[in-house]
């Protein structure tokens, strides 16, 4: 499958009080259409970053991201936004909203926003609840935000993340705030739209919810240290994908 | 730990708590200089009489052997306490010119009087007490300096009689009894031998001179029918007719004050909001703190003492620039008059204290939630999570705009307490310029017209021709004088016909009291030209129509029945009707044509008024009117309009008060734009993060930002031009009322009520909003991360 997004040498580095902070020291990795690719790493290893930096959202210091082919460290800031709208979808760990909207306002607001297709506010409304009832929270399309489970929340905010139909969705730790039967659903929601053909590049600390993916990157100190490929054991067990992922992560000392 | 704790909180804090120590300056700034007006203003009139040394009541005296008349009179009448008496001599303004010999403006009768022979105070610009004038130097009352467009040390020239001087100016002297708009007479100070230079000619001694007295009494309600021996009275009044003539002045001063007291109650608000505001921001720390075990009290005082030291800090800040900015406010109104309270700026400090106490007492109710309510909920921000009212009503998927404007309306819909807060200070800003807008407008046009007389095409004043007829004339031979005027204008292809108001001063009688009170007489005109209020117009020449101020001085009403001593007869007149007038502010009474009036009695001659016969158009009225200027000679040639203005007297200070009000309101939108513009970039940064993550740009956060107090500001403005229209009626007829008309019919410009000034405001609104929200472009996406 072709590359939809690719890093060359990407670095960052941030100044603090006159001293040097390099976050990100030379990293290089691609992800195909269709893809599934967890990052995994200690704590301050420059996961979050890596992943700003590849959604826009934060510039990189030097290197190339390359997402359809177009350079994205080379975009403005307006270029960005309408990239982020249209094309990308995020996913936080907080499950930051809008509050004074409701939960479908929220996912519709986006798409109202877009100017992608030509379709009417109604239709976009009704496909962010087509989308609400894919991911069972059509129930509380109505509710305010306080009004609603954070696992709720965070479907939610993975539907706000798809109302525009984008070809990549990043997700920063999106599980971490949730207890383990919200991470469930979030997960399976989560592989049913890689499924259905988005890719999905997400930063985890948990080797379960990495063993979901297809591909795992271990960032150490700025520096992938390791690549796991997990996409030939897809006819193993959950358990033994989780296991095999979990020694390979030992390996490199996690 | 806790004042590590409070300089931590400064520290991080630093733009809320900057934010809302402005606003604490910005309200002791308000609140201290408004504490000071409003004291000042209270006593505004007395203050300045008092200083001055006015008196009880005021009777002026001219004419033929007018000198010590007073005297004789006064000195045995029981009711008088105590009496002074000064000498003055009348004169017109074809006896003033500047050093090229261009005669020069005076507004009525000229007055000229030695200081040293003065009984009055009189007060230089800077309020300081004027001691003495130089010979050869003068100092002159009222507007004359400006209307002539002279400055101190201009020389100005002098003839009456055979005697000729030149004055050097040394400056404007407030004058307590003259120098309001309304009495409007122009007084020039002498040194005592320039006046003795002028007394010696013996026409101006013999037809000219006059006196002026300040009487004090207990009973100035009797002083009218006491005085019925003295002669020749041009004028008599009260103190509190005299603080009437200070109406227009005190209407600038009390629209000061209720400006005062409405950015009082716009600071409280804002304060309230603002301490509110932040406190809500406090609540996860204050949850975090609950949750180890700190007491209540404790937490309490942390956030009272933060807030008690902003304010003390603000408060300091405040009272010294409330201090300028008092007097600024104060400026406009204090030009004819000395105004000052004996508080001084004892007044502003405790205007200091009052916001100090206000935010102890905002923070000590805003505190009180600490104590209801458990950690977990102070965790969440004050919020229980538990809420089952709706919080919006206006869905995306039924707006018809897009999705920024959505944002916007939907934000107001939401949380209307806190836009509320910022449509109060727009929305009464706006409202008290546009009813000053109103007000000036009414002044400005001939609305005003039937409460001064008959409106005519145009109006000359000529005091010194007035004059002579007053002395001397008789009422044929002045009517036959305004046929001759008629016959000139015709000869010189304007035909016209001249009539003139005559003031009277005759003793009436009702119920076995004694008035001495104004009547007017048109010449050219008939008791039907005139408007009326109730009743039916006077028929015959024993029959009279009143104001109400005189049927509740005297108690007549429609169908009493009057005496009149008309000084060769006295005669019973039924009082037919009520009309209302603004001469001797209401006082007055209207007779018919035909009533036996001697122009021996006379006390005022107003403007000659021209009635063209061939009916010319408003541009032609206007050429005719340069004509005539150039014709006679004289500048002081009015159409309706100007006439109006003249006799009011105030419109050019209420003028330079609107524009004054007009940029405090700007002033307060800018500051309540930009501060609570920040303040809700500080609150709304994560949501404005997470917008920009979802792929909004920066101009659409603007834009929505903007929107939103756009808004706020189109709701206020076109609520206050709504308003305008009842709320002028509402607070400006009373004031009308108290100069003798109530009936007024306002000129609503609709142009300048509901585009121009309503636009101003909404339009510098909406720039600094945007102006403001450009901060919103230091918020990046990736700020997401940082979110607490």
């Amino acid at each position: 499958m072709a590359n939809l997004l690719e890093v060359t040498d990407l670095c960052k580095t941030y100044v603090v009080e006159k001293r040097q902070n390099n976050v990100l020291k030379n990293v290089n990795f691609s992800v195909a259409e269709g893809e599934m690719v967890a990052i995994m790493g200690p704590s301050g290893s420059g996961k979050s970053t890596l992943l700003y930096a590849i959604s826009g959202m934060d510039n990189a210091t030097s290197g190339k991201i390359l997402f359809q082919g177009k350079d994205i460290t080379k975009l403005s800031g307006n270029q960005l936004a309408a990239l982020r709208l249209d094309e990308m979808g995020f996913i936080f760990q907080q499950m930051y909203m809008m509050k004074n909207l409701t939960i479908l306002d929220n996912i519709v607001l986006p798409a109202v926003q877009s100017k992608k297709t030509k379709e009417t506010k109604k239709e976009k409304v009704k496909r962010g609840e087509e989308l609400m009832r894919k991911l069972g929270i059509i129930e509380v399309a109505d509710n305010d935000i306080n009004e609603v489970s954070g696992g709720q929340l965070q479907r939610a905010c993975i539907c706000r993340s798809m109302i525009n139909k984008p070809q990549i969705l990043f997700a920063d730790e999106p599980t971490g705030a949730l207890n383990r039967n919200a991470s469930n659903e979030v997960m399976e929601e989560l592989v049913k739209l890689n499924k259905e053909g988005t890719a999905i590049v997400m930063v985890t600390h948990d080797a379960k919810v990495a063993a979901k993916c297809s591909r795992v990157l271990y960032i150490v100190d700025g520096n992938i240290k390791g690549e796991y490929d997990n996409s030939q054991n897809t006819d193993v067990l959950e358990k033994e994908r989780e296991r095999a992922l979990h020694n390979w992560l030992l390996d490199l000392g996690w | 730990m806790f004042v590590r704790i409070l300089k931590k909180d400064l520290k991080r804090k630093k733009t809320m708590n900057t934010i809302l120590l402005l606003f604490i300056i910005l309200a002791t700034m308000f609140v201290a200089s408004g504490l000071n007006n409003v004291i000042t203003v209270m006593n505004g009139t007395d203050y300045y009489l008092d200083q001055a040394g006015i008196g009880d009541y005021i009777i002026i005296t001219m004419g033929d052997d007018v000198v010590g008349g007073m005297e004789e009179v006064l000195s045995r009448e029981p009711k008088v306490q105590d009496y002074k008496i000064e000498n003055v001599v009348f004169a017109s303004q074809s006896n003033v010119s500047d050093w090229n010999g261009k005669e020069l403006k005076t507004k009525n009768t000229l007055i000229f009087q030695s200081l040293h022979d003065s009984k009055l105070s009189f007060f230089d610009c800077s309020n300081e007490k004027i001691s003495t004038v130089k010979k050869g130097h003068a100092y002159v009352s009222g507007s004359f300096m400006e209307s002539n467009h002279l400055n101190v040390g201009d020389v100005i020239e002098v003839a009456h009689g055979s005697v000729t001087m030149s004055l050097i100016l040394d400056g404007k002297a407030k004058d307590a009894l003259l120098g309001s708009d309304f009495m409007g007479n122009t007084r020039i100070l002498l040194n005592d031998q320039d006046m003795q230079r002028l007394l010696s000619d013996e026409d101006v001694a013999l037809h000219y001179q006059g006196e002026i007295a300040y009487i004090e009494t207990d009973d100035v309600k009797s002083m009218s029918s006491a005085i019925t021996d003295i002669s020749n009275v041009a004028f008599d009044g009260t103190r509190d007719t005299i603080k009437m003539c200070y109406i227009m002045d005190m209407i600038v001063a009390f629209i000061t004050l209720i400006l005062s007291i409405c950015l009082i109650i716009v600071s409280f608000v804002v304060l309230k909001f603002s301490i509110h505001f932040t406190i809500a921001e406090e609540f996860r720390e204050i949850g975090v703190m609950k949750a180890v075990g700190i007491t209540n009290r404790k937490i309490r005082s942390l956030y009272i003492g933060k807030y008690l030291m902003l304010a003390l800090i603000g408060a300091i800040a405040g009272f010294f620039a409330s201090i300028p900015f008092g007097n600024m406010l104060l400026k406009s109104v204090s030009e004819n008059m000395v105004l000052g309270n004996s508080m001084g700026i004892l007044a502003n400090f405790f205007g200091a204290l009052l916001v100090v106490f206000a935010i102890f007492l905002f923070a000590y109710h805003c505190t009180g939630k600490v104590k209801k309510s458990s950690p977990v909920d102070a965790i969440r921000s004050g919020q229980t999570g538990e809420r089952y009212k709706k919080k919006t009503i206006y869905r995306i998927g039924k707006s018809h705009i897009g999705a920024t404007s959505y944002l916007a309306v939907n934000d107001v819909i939401s949380s209307p307490r806190r836009f509320i807060t910022i449509m109060i200070p727009f929305c009464i800003c706006t409202l008290f310029v546009l009813i000053l807008v109103n007000t000036t407008a009414t002044m400005k046009s001939d609305n005003l017209i039937d409460t001064f007389g008959t409106k005519s095409d145009l109006y000359v004043t000529d005091v010194g021709d007035v004059m002579s007829y007053m002395n001397t004339g008789s009422k044929s031979e002045f009517k036959e004088y305004l046929e001759q005027k008629g016959e000139e204008l015709t000869k010189q292809g304007m035909p016209a016909s001249f009539c003139v108001e005559i003031q009277y001063k005759y003793t009436v009688s009702f119920e076995g009291e004694d008035y001495v009170l104004s009547c007017q007489q048109g010449m050219g005109t008939k008791a039907a030209d005139y408007k009326y209020k109730e009743g039916l117009i006077p028929q015959n020449k024993n029959e009279i129509a009143i104001t109400p101020q005189i049927s509740e001085m005297t108690g007549a009403k429609i169908g009493d029945t009057v005496t009149i001593d008309f000084g060769n007869e006295k005669q019973d007149c039924v009082v037919t009707a009520y009309f209302e007038s603004m001469n001797q502010l209401g006082e007055i009474i209207r007779f018919h044509e035909d009533a036996p009036t001697d122009l021996q009695y006379v006390s005022s001659i107003m403007q000659y008024q021209i009635n063209f016969t061939d009916d010319p158009s408003e541009e032609e009225i206007e050429e005719r009117k340069d004509r005539i200027k150039k014709l006679y000679d004289n500048d002081a040639v009015m159409n309706a309009t100007e006439y109006c203005m003249d006799c009011v007297g105030v419109v050019d200070t209420m003028e330079a008060v609107q524009y004054l009000l007009l940029a405090i309101t700007l002033i307060v939108v800018l500051l309540v734009t930009i501060l609570m513009e920040r303040s809700f970039i500080a609150d709304e940064n994560s949501q404005i993060a997470i917008l920009k993550a979802i792929g909004f740009k920066d101009s659409a956060i603007i834009r929505w930002h903007t929107f939103r107090f756009g808004l706020v500001s189109l709701f206020s403005v076109v609520l206050a031009a709504i308003l305008s229209v009842p709320m002028t009626k509402l607070c400006i007829s009373p004031i009308f009322g108290m100069m003798g008309a109530r009936d007024i019919v306002y000129n609503i410009d609709p142009l300048q009520v509901f585009m121009i000034y309503p636009g101003i405001i909404f339009g510098v609104t909406v720039l600094i909003a945007w102006f403001t929200a450009l901060y919103t472009k230091t918020i990046k996406s990736s700020d997401t991360a940082n979110i607490e």
